[in-house]
């Protein structure tokens, strides 16, 4: 006790005894408030109320085999308060045959009481008694605690294997106990019972790195292993920022669309109707007059009406500039077919196509014309117009999913991260009516409907 | 992702969107001949178009 500054007056002392089994000394840190010490030596558990320590059960282990990380007597701050960690077990559950285990330790600060710390796969947890009764629901599944909704997510029988140090409980290597965990992360509030005994505590995650920071522990703490149950999201801050600037950059879209349509000149430059006979023989080629393409470089939307009825047309086009000889050269098909047949009417294609000649500099220019069709079909009346500086709408769309991008990444990021917590569960997924159970349903309505189609 | 980099992000996004707009860029191309001569005006049949010679299918449905 030197080492923590000047002892509180009152503060009870270490109470250095010896074990009746090994006679190995024993420290008891808690000042008679432990029920049980367990021998370092021998492995005994002793009654610590006992003024001869009383025998209360030994068990073969050895402390090397699995020493706590936080070796018993090692004083940290948590929550502004220091403890001393004075007890540790091993605990494990069987889960489908296979056996999972994990450390507890039990901290003890002589104002505050007992405080927990409990570690798996390098995920840690602080832990505390809970001084009123969560509210459960009628089926179980999610209890209330201060107005935070938690899930079921375990129930298991949990086994003590090894236990070091004291404890404020009659501890048993051996004993065994249900344990159902539900969780809100970063928190988790389990429910332990032991026979008629029900004991409710609330975890907190707890870095790693914090702790060993608290108690001052030498080297880096066991890196982390797998998604936890009660593991916070390092995404899930991000996904509602994400969405909420991209949102903003959408609504600055919208407003960009509605700029370029109010301002862009869309305006028509040419427009002249011709008729092609069919019947005719030779060179079908033509030009059209002169017309003024005006403005900054923008694009020029050509627009072909032509009055084809089970029929096509194709023009060979090309917009020519009369004074630097540079041409957009280009072809487009109109056709329309109908008909009736067994499954009642059909139809393909119209009697309009549009183009879009992208980046047309300003200038005069001309249109040449080459109408091709079958033969012998008559006459086809078809009409060209030409409008400059009309607004795209492919680009918003593009710009609006190039913008939906990120959020949907780091949505799916999260998911995947929730999946995986959900996976180590009891339900082996996410819970029912949550939004990842949703999207689950839908991929596997999804596959479970291409495998069908498959066979 | 950070604030700042999904910021600028978007932000290069909006201006890409916007200068291709402005120079009126489009998502399908068109071929371009450079120096058609001036007498294509008074013999547009001199003029070989690299869409020419089409062949139409008419299969319909």
């Amino acid at each position: 006790m030197s080492d923590q500054g000047p002892v509180p007056a009152g503060t009870p002392q270490v109470k250095s005894l010896n074990c009746p089994n090994c006679g190995a000394g024993l420290t008891l840190r808690t000042f008679g408030q432990a029920v049980t010490v367990v021998c370092g030596g021998c492995h005994s558990i002793l009654d610590a109320q006992d003024p001869r320590l009383r025998i209360l059960q030994t068990f073969q282990a050895a402390t090397r085999e699995d020493p706590p990380r936080i070796p018993l007597g090692t004083r940290g701050t948590i929550r502004g308060t220091k403890y001393e960690a004075i007890g540790f077990q091993r605990r494990s559950i069987r889960v489908d045959g296979v056996s999972y285990s994990w450390h507890e330790y039990v901290l003890f600060n002589p104002y505050q009481g007992f405080r927990y710390l409990t570690e798996y796969n390098g995920h840690w947890n602080d832990t505390s008694t809970l001084r009123s009764l969560p509210t459960l629901s009628r089926g179980g599944n999610t209890l209330t605690y201060l107005g935070e909704t938690y899930q079921h997510f375990q129930t298991a029988n949990a086994a003590t294997n090894f236990v070091l140090g004291e404890f404020p409980w009659q501890v048993r290597v051996g004993e065994s106990a249900e344990v159902s965990d539900y969780v809100s992360p970063p928190r988790v509030i389990s429910r332990e019972t032991t026979g008629k005994e029900v004991t409710w505590s609330m975890g907190e995650y707890i870095s790693g790195r914090d702790l060993w920071k608290a108690f001052q522990l030498p080297g880096e703490p066991p890196a982390p292993r797998g998604v936890f149950e009660n593991q916070p999201s390092p995404l899930s801050a991000n996904v509602r920022t994400t969405w909420e600037m991209v949102a903003v950059l959408l609504t600055l879209l919208v407003a960009l669309a509605v700029l370029v349509y109010a301002t862009a000149r869309d305006e028509p430059v040419f427009e002249d109707s011709y008729s092609y006979n069919t019947n005719g023989a030779g060179d079908a080629s033509f030009v059209t007059d002169m017309f003024e393409l005006k403005g900054h470089t923008s694009n020029v939307v050509l627009t072909t009406r032509a009055n084809v009825n089970n029929n096509w047309i194709y023009l060979n086009y090309a917009l020519i500039n009369q004074d630097t000889g540079h041409a957009y050269d280009f072809g487009r098909e109109v056709s329309y077919y109908h008909g009736y047949d067994a499954d009642g009417s059909w139809s393909e294609g119209g009697q309009k196509d549009s183009v879009t000649v992208p980046a047309v500099e300003p200038g005069h220019y001309y249109l040449r014309i080459e109408p091709e069709s079958d033969p012998r079909h008559g006459s086809i009346d078809y009409t060209v117009a030409l409008r400059r500086d009309v607004p795209q709408v492919g680009f918003f769309w593009l710009g609006g999913l190039l913008l939906l991008i990120p959020a949907l990444l780091i949505t799916w990021r999260s998911m995947n991260f929730e999946h995986l917590r959900w996976a180590e569960s009891d339900y082996g997924g996410a819970p029912e009516g949550s939004l990842l159970s949703t999207v689950e349903n839908a991929v596997t309505s999804v596959k479970d409907s291409i495998a069908r189609e498959d066979e | 992702m950070s604030r700042i980099v999904l910021l600028i992000y978007g932000m290069a996004v909006l201006t890409a969107v916007s200068f291709a707009e402005y120079r009126g860029w489009s998502l399908t191309r068109v071929n371009e001949v450079p120096n058609v001569p001036k007498s294509v005006r008074d013999s547009p049949g001199s003029y070989r178009s690299v869409y020419g010679y089409y062949h139409h299918y008419t299969g319909g449905k």
